[in-house]
C-alpha cells in the first residue's frame, strides 16, 4: 500500500473516524485504510441505529458511513446525526448503483461520498479536503496541505 | 513487514469468506420470500441490500467475476422488474446465489473460477424483457467524452439582478465553472455536492443545470456566488476530489442595475418565509431519537461478537466438568468432617467456602454450557431452500412451516445433524409427499407441506419432520425386509407394524441405485441412523397410512451436566434427570392396586401406571419393604410413578457418555462420577418407561 502522509486534526491529534458499514469486512477494510492515514477508530457500527448511538459516545471527526444496512439506512442516521450535530462531518460510502440515496444523504448533510470498491488514494483526498471543512461550513479554516494551484 | 501484512490479509479474506457465506444464505431467504411476493418492494430492497454489499467487499478483495455478476444481478433488481417478472425475478436471483456459491468456493480454495455466463444472459434477458432498464444503466452508457464548449454565465434577467444587488451591498461575486471528472460516475450526487459546497460558501445566485434532473449527463456546471471570501478561497472550496476536475473562477466587478431595492425587499420576504417553514417539522422529529435509544443499545451488543475455536471451549467444558466432580468430593469430606467434628466453628466456615465456591462454579458452568448451545434456527434456515429446490425438481408444490427455532442445541451436535436431517426433508418431499393430483384425488389439499419441528423434552432434544403425505405401508417394509433378507419371514411376522417401520433404518434396505416410493435415492436411511447413533441418539419413524409420516430424532445434550435425582433400587444407585421430576411421594404396597394387568397408583385424582425398576432384568428387588417411594416423572404428556426404594438426594451430574459397546442398550444416556468416586448411572426415563411397559406384567405377579 501506498504511503501516505498522516492526516491529522487542527491541534495536532489523530483523526478519529467512525465507520459504519453492515459487512464487517467493508469496515476492516476502511479501517485499515484509515490507519495507514494515521487515524485512529473511535467507533464501528453495523446498522444505523448504532452508529447514531456510537456517534453520541465517541463524537468522531468523521464518519465513513453505508448506505444500504439493516435496521435504518444511512440517509436516516445521516438526517438524525445531522439534526443533533450540524457540525458532523459524514461521508457517504456506497457504490455506483446508490446515486439517489447519495443525493438525499447529500442534502440531508453528508459532507461527500466515495465509490465503492474504496480506493485509497481517493479516499486520503476526499478526507484531506472535508477535514479542510472546505465542504460548506459557515467557517472555513485553513488547509495545512493545500498546494494545488490557482488558476 | 511484509509477512505480518499477509497475515492480516489472511485474517480479511477468511472475514470476507464468512460474511460472504452469511450474506448468501440471507440472499437465499430473501430470494425464497421474494418468490412468495414477487411485488414486495421491502424483500425485494432485502435481497439488493445483500447483493450489493457482497459486490462492495468482493469488489475490495479483489474477486472480479463475483463482484460483476453482483452488480448485474443488482442492475435488474429494481421494483419494476420484479412487478413485470414476477417468480423470474426470484428463479434468477436463486440462481445467481448458486453461482455466487460456486464462485465462492473456487476463490476460497484458489481453483478455476467457473464461467458465469449462463445465470449472466438470465440476468439480462430479465432486463430485455422490459422496455425500460434501470436508469442508472443509462448514465453509465451516457458518459462520453466532455464536450470541449465553454462556460457562458448566460444569466437570466432576473439572476443579473440578483447579482447587481450582491454588488451593491458590496459582496464579492464570483463566476464559477466547474468541470466534473469524467471518471465521477454519479452526476447527479456530484452535482448535489458541488451545491452543497457551493451553498456553504455563500449566496447562490444562479445555478446551472438548475437542478439535479437535468444533471445526469452534464459535464460542466456554471454558477454565480456571492460571497465574502477570495478567490483562491473559492477555487479550493471547489477543488472537491474525486468530483471536481478543474474549477474557472471568475470575479464580477460590475453590472448596472436600477431595481436593486425592489429585489431586496423580495429576497427579505422570501427569507422570512422559508424561517416559518422550518419550525413546524424540526419540533415534532425531537421526541423520535429518544424512543429508539434502547433498541441502539441492544444492536451495540449484537455488534461484539466474537468467533472462537469450539475445541477451545470443549477445553474449558471438560475443565469445568472436573470442578463440579470436584466440588462434590469437597462436599462429602465436608460433610464427613461436620459429622465427626459437628461442634467445631471450622465446619460452618468450610461449608460458608463450599457454598459460595457452588454458587460461582453454577455460573461459570451456565456460561459455559451457553457458550455451546446455538438455537436450532441456524440449522433450519438452510431448508427452505433445499425444499423448494426439491419440491420444483419433482414439480410438486410442498410448503414449508418451521417451529421450535429458538430450541438451544449444542453447536457440534448442530452440526452433525445436518446431513441427516437434510436428508429426511429431501425424503419427505421426493417420496413423501404425493404428486398434487394423488393428493387431492385423496381428499387432500394439493398443497403438500413439511414440518420441520424442534423441542426440549427432558434431557434430550428432539427435531421432527413430519410431512403429510401419503405415509408408509407397513406391509411393503414387512415384504421388502424379507425381500431384502434382511429377516426371515417368521421374524418378520413377529415384529409389529410399528417395530416392521423402523426396519428401514437397517443397513441394506434402501440401496443406491433404486428408486422406490418408501425410501430414497443415493444413501439410505441407515445412514442417518448411524448419525444419530454417534450423537447417542435415536431416531423412529411413525406413519399413518393416507395421513403422513413423522420422523423423530431424539438426541441427548451429551456435553451437558445436568441437576438429577439419586436413588437406590436394589442396593444399586441410580439417577433421573430433575427436570422429569414432577413429584416424589411415599405409598404401602397395598395401595398400589392392579387394573388391566398393568399396576397402577390412585395419587389424588389420577390414576398413574406404576413402573418397577426391579423389573428389569438385572436387578433385583431387595425384600419387600413396606413402605417405598415414588417418583413422579412426566414423559411427554404421559406420567407414570417410578418405584424405588429409598432417596438419595439430589445432585448435579457430568454426563460422561458411555462408549457405544457398554452402554446398555438405550436404557441409560450415560453415567457419572460421584463425589465418593462411585459410579452412578443416569437413567433414559423414555426408553426405562416404553421397555417396562411393554413388558408384561406375568413376572412379576410369579
Amino acid at each position: 500500500m501506498a504511503q501516505f502522509a498522516a492526516l491529522l486534526r487542527k491541534d495536532n491529534q489523530p483523526v478519529r473516524y467512525l465507520v459504519v458499514d453492515d459487512s464487517v469486512f467493508a469496515r476492516k477494510n476502511i479501517i485499515k485504510m484509515i490507519e495507514t492515514f494515521g487515524g485512529e477508530v473511535a467507533g464501528e457500527a453495523g446498522d444505523g441505529l448504532t452508529a447514531i448511538a456510537e456517534f453520541n459516545r465517541a463524537l468522531p471527526d468523521i464518519v465513513l458511513m453505508d448506505i444500504t444496512m439493516p435496521q435504518m439506512e444511512g440517509i436516516e442516521a445521516v438526517e438524525r446525526i445531522i439534526r443533533q450535530h450540524p457540525q458532523a462531518r459524514i461521508i457517504m460510502v456506497s457504490s455506483v448503483g446508490y446515486q439517489e440515496n447519495i443525493l438525499a444523504a447529500l442534502q440531508k448533510g453528508a459532507k461527500h461520498f466515495v465509490q465503492k470498491p474504496v480506493k485509497p488514494e481517493g479516499l486520503y483526498e476526499i478526507l484531506r479536503y472535508v477535514l479542510s471543512d472546505e465542504a460548506g461550513s459557515s467557517q472555513p479554516l485553513p488547509v495545512s496541505a493545500g498546494k494545488d494551484d490557482v488558476q | 513487514m511484509s509477512r505480518k501484512k499477509d497475515e492480516r490479509g489472511d485474517e480479511l479474506r477468511n472475514l470476507f469468506f464468512e460474511s460472504a457465506y452469511e450474506l448468501l444464505q440471507s440472499l437465499n431467504e430473501s430470494g425464497l420470500a421474494l418468490e412468495a411476493n414477487p411485488a414486495d418492494e421491502e424483500i425485494l430492497r432485502s435481497v439488493r441490500r445483500a447483493v450489493h454489499t457482497l459486490k462492495g467487499d468482493s469488489a475490495a478483495c479483489g474477486y472480479q467475476s463475483l463482484s460483476e455478476l453482483a452488480h448485474e444481478l443488482e442492475d435488474v433488481l429494481s421494483p419494476s422488474v420484479g412487478q413485470r417478472e414476477g417468480g423470474r425475478l426470484a428463479e434468477v436471483v436463486l440462481s445467481v446465489a448458486d453461482t455466487f456459491e460456486l464462485l465462492l468456493g473456487a476463490y476460497k480454495k484458489n481453483a478455476d473460477i467457473p464461467s458465469t455466463d449462463a445465470v449472466r444472459k438470465q440476468i439480462r434477458e430479465l432486463l430485455e424483457s422490459g422496455e425500460g432498464a434501470e436508469p442508472k444503466t443509462a448514465v453509465r452508457a451516457g458518459a462520453p467524452a466532455g464536450s470541449g464548449c465553454e462556460a457562458q454565465f448566460a444569466w437570466t434577467e432576473y439572476e443579473q439582478l440578483m447579482v447587481a444587488e450582491a454588488l451593491h451591498r458590496g459582496e464579492m461575486v464570483y463566476n464559477i465553472a466547474l468541470r466534473i471528472d469524467p471518471q465521477s460516475a454519479m452526476r447527479a450526487a456530484a452535482f448535489q455536492l458541488v451545491r452543497n459546497v457551493l451553498h456553504g460558501a455563500g449566496t447562490l445566485i444562479a445555478l446551472r443545470p438548475e437542478d439535479n434532473a437535468g444533471a445526469a449527463n452534464v459535464d460542466l456546471i456554471e454558477a454565480s456566488l456571492s460571497c465574502t471570501e477570495t478567490a483562491e478561497g473559492v477555487v479550493r472550496r471547489c477543488k472537491i476530489p474525486s468530483i471536481v476536475k478543474d474549477v474557472q473562477v471568475v470575479r464580477v466587478k460590475a453590472i448596472e442595475s436600477p431595481e436593486h431595492e425592489m429585489i431586496g425587499d423580495i429576497l427579505e420576504a422570501q427569507a422570512a418565509a422559508a424561517a416559518r417553514a422550518a419550525e413546524g417539522p424540526s419540533a415534532a422529529a425531537i421526541a423520535a431519537p429518544a424512543v429508539q435509544e434502547k433498541n441502539a443499545v441492544a444492536t451495540a451488543v449484537a455488534e461484539s461478537m466474537l468467533r472462537v475455536e469450539a475445541s477451545r471451549i470443549d477445553s474449558v467444558m471438560n475443565l469445568v466438568g472436573e470442578l463440579i466432580i470436584g466440588k462434590s468430593m469437597l462436599h462429602r469430606a465436608i460433610m464427613e468432617f461436620g459429622q465427626k467434628y459437628s461442634r467445631d466453628p471450622l465446619h460452618g466456615k468450610l461449608s460458608d467456602a463450599l457454598s459460595f465456591q457452588s454458587r460461582i462454579l453454577e455460573e461459570l458452568q451456565k456460561s459455559v454450557v451457553k457458550i455451546r448451545m446455538v438455537p436450532v434456527e441456524q440449522l433450519f434456515r438452510r431448508f427452505p431452500r433445499v425444499v423448494r429446490d426439491v419440491a420444483k425438481q419433482c414439480k410438486k408444490d410442498v410448503a414449508l412451516e418451521l417451529s421450535g427455532e429458538s430450541t438451544d442445541l449444542d453447536k457440534g451436535v448442530l452440526d452433525t445433524l445436518g446431513e441427516p436431517l437434510a436428508h429426511l426433508v429431501r425424503n419427505a418431499v421426493d417420496h413423501g409427499i404425493e404428486p398434487a393430483e394423488a393428493r387431492i384425488a385423496a381428499g387432500k389439499p394439493a398443497r403438500g407441506t413439511l414440518y420441520l419441528n424442534a423441542y426440549h423434552q427432558g434431557t434430550q432434544v428432539v427435531v421432527e419432520v413430519r410431512d403429510d403425505g401419503g405415509g408408509i405401508q407397513a406391509e411393503k417394509v414387512r415384504a421388502k425386509v424379507v425381500a431384502r433378507g434382511i429377516l426371515s419371514q417368521q421374524e418378520a411376522d413377529k415384529l409389529n407394524d410399528r417395530e416392521v417401520l423402523n426396519m428401514i433404518f437397517a443397513p441394506g434396505f434402501s440401496t443406491a441405485a433404486e428408486v422406490t416410493e418408501i425410501s430414497g435415492r443415493g444413501v439410505g436411511l441407515d445412514i442417518v441412523r448411524t448419525v444419530l447413533e454417534r450423537l447417542k441418539g435415536t431416531v423412529e419413524v411413525s406413519s399413518q397410512p393416507g395421513k403422513g409420516t413423522t420422523f423423530q430424532l431424539r438426541m441427548p445434550l451429551t456435553l451437558a451436566s445436568i441437576q438429577t435425582l439419586l436413588f437406590h433400587v436394589g442396593g444399586r444407585m441410580y439417577a433421573v434427570p430433575l427436570s422429569a421430576v414432577l413429584e416424589i411421594t411415599r405409598v404401602t404396597e397395598p395401595e398400589i392396586r392392579r387394573v388391566d394387568q398393568k399396576e397402577v397408583l390412585q395419587l389424588r385424582d389420577r390414576v398413574l401406571p406404576v413402573v418397577r425398576l426391579s423389573r428389569l432384568n438385572r436387578i433385583h428387588a431387595v425384600g419387600k419393604s413396606k413402605r417405598s417411594f415414588v417418583i413422579v416423572i412426566g414423559v411427554a404428556e404421559k406420567k407414570f410413578g417410578l418405584l424405588v426404594d429409598s432417596l438419595a438426594g439430589e445432585e448435579e451430574l457430568v454426563i460422561k457418555a458411555l462408549p457405544a459397546d457398554l452402554a446398555c442398550g438405550d436404557l441409560v444416556t450415560g453415567a457419572s462420577v460421584l463425589g465418593d468416586g462411585s459410579v452412578v448411572l443416569i437413567l433414559n426415563v423414555n426408553a426405562v418407561v416404553s421397555r417396562l411397559s411393554r413388558t408384561p406384567l406375568m413376572e412379576a405377579s410369579a
